[in-house]
């Protein structure tokens, strides 16, 4: 008769030696996966008059689930993935709810005969490019993130009322003990911050869309008693 | 092992009490003081965040706060982080006024206006620059064993600072102050089995100086 007995405390180390090698491949794997930062941070509401119109917001998936990666070129730097969707998300929400008198989200992308609810116009926002810079990349001590928007404004059956392009630049300078990811959190934070500023002081500069506003709010006050 | 760290342990501790040295220069320019101090008025300290090599580092404008608050209780001084939140867009690097002038603009938007005369801010006081690393130089191994860990080498470095502190009045929209600041030191960390780093405090030198003229500026007291 052959076998083997063990007790319960062996049989768990003789699982911990048997996992240990496993354990430590999963480890080193993990070391070689890219740098992930899901950005989080909080984005206060603007401070200013509201625009007296409701605007209806559309976000694609795209946008909403916006996510950035860069593949390392050489061996010595690490792959990149910065997902930006949430927050991105996040700060619109804060930013046109702070700007307008009613924000209202769309069911679906404004096009003819969809059925969405009636406003007076509809904002889609897109990320179109985004770019990061950080330390070991450049010889300033800073990190950076640059994104460039392209913004539609629409009618709720999808016609184009004015469509333009926007920048946003945030940076953070290297601090002690703060890793990679918290700094290029940082500037994307300070990315989103920029790009609300931006659009908060802008956006009734936009010549379409000041001739929108001039149409709407004129026949808004010529109603009016 | 154990033994040559005892034996190293206390001259380490000494050191490590001791600092680098740091030299220092504050140059001053007032040209109209409050005769009795801000009174019940508030202050906000902002750091310039314009330039695009480098960032007026948020723990010095916190730094020069809490010094200006801690020397003169009767102070108050607004956050930072707390007066930009409130004021969002109006005071992010795109967006914040450079000049006095720039204030009529902002005031023009009635929230910013009520919003500011509910906080009685009297005085803006703006920081411009950085601390920098200027030249490092040595070098160090570590090593971990069965018997320990220790290091052995020699590593020095130089820190730089250089701040500019622009006072506006609120009330009167005018400049009334300029305050400038310039501190360096150089920065050792032997390391004999143990690392002992004899750090030169340069940003806070230069914020205890830029401080204490704030303070005078600013408090009835000194």
């Amino acid at each position: 008769m052959s076998g083997s007995m063990t007790s319960a405390p062996d049989r768990g180390r003789a699982l911990w030696l048997a996992a240990l090698p496993a354990l430590l491949g999963l480890a080193l794997l993990a070391g070689c996966g890219p740098a992930e930062v899901v950005v989080k941070g909080d984005f206060p509401t603007p401070l200013m008059q509201k625009i007296p119109i409701t605007l209806g917001v559309w976000y694609d998936d795209e946008f909403a689930h916006h996510e950035f990666f860069e593949e390392a070129k050489t061996r010595t730097e690490s792959s990149w993935l910065v997902r930006t969707g949430e927050a991105q998300v996040q700060m619109w929400d804060s930013l046109l709810a702070g700007m307008f008198s009613r924000v209202v989200y769309m069911n679906a992308r404004p096009g003819p005969g969809q059925m969405n609810p009636a406003v007076d116009a509809v904002l889609i926002p897109q990320v179109q490019e985004l770019q990061y810079a950080i330390p070991a990349q450049t010889s300033v001590k800073v990190y950076e993130i640059w994104m460039r928007y392209k913004l539609e404004l629409v009618t709720t059956g999808g016609k184009p009322i004015a469509d333009w392009t926007m920048s946003a630049y945030g940076k953070t300078p290297t601090a002690f003990l703060q890793s990679d990811q918290e700094a290029v959190n940082l500037a994307a934070v300070m990315a989103l911050r920029d790009a609300g500023a931006n659009f908060a002081t802008t956006f009734t500069q936009v010549p379409a869309v000041r001739d929108f506003l001039q149409r709407k709010l004129g026949t808004a006050r010529e109603a009016s008693p | 092992m154990i033994r040559t760290l005892f034996r190293t342990l206390p001259p380490a501790c000494l050191l490590a009490l001791a600092s680098g040295c740091v030299t220092s220069t504050v140059d001053q320019m007032v040209f109209n003081k409050p005769t009795e101090g801000v009174g019940d008025a508030t202050v906000v300290i902002l750091g310039r965040r314009h330039a695009s090599d480098y960032d007026t580092e948020p723990d010095f404008v916190e730094c020069v706060g809490e010094h200006i608050s801690d020397g003169d209780g009767t102070i108050k001084v607004i956050g930072e982080l707390e007066f930009i939140n409130t004021f969002y867009p109006w005071f992010e690097p795109r967006t914040a006024p450079l000049r006095v002038t720039d204030l009529e603009r902002l005031m023009r938007q009635p929230p910013v206006a009520e919003k500011l005369a509910a906080l009685n801010t009297e005085y803006m006081i703006w920081l411009d620059g950085s601390t920098e690393r200027t030249d490092s130089s040595g070098s160090m191994t570590c090593g971990i064993g069965p018997g320990g860990a220790g290091c052995f080498g020699f590593g020095t470095w130089g820190d730089d600072a250089n701040y500019e502190a622009t006072i506006w009045d609120f009330t009167d929209r005018a400049e009334v102050g300029r305050i400038s600041t310039t501190a360096s030191g150089q920065s050792y960390m032997p390391a004999v089995v143990i690392p002992i780093p004899i750090i030169a405090p340069v940003q806070g030198t230069a914020c205890d100086g830029i401080g204490d003229q704030l303070l005078q500026f600013l408090s009835s007291t000194q």
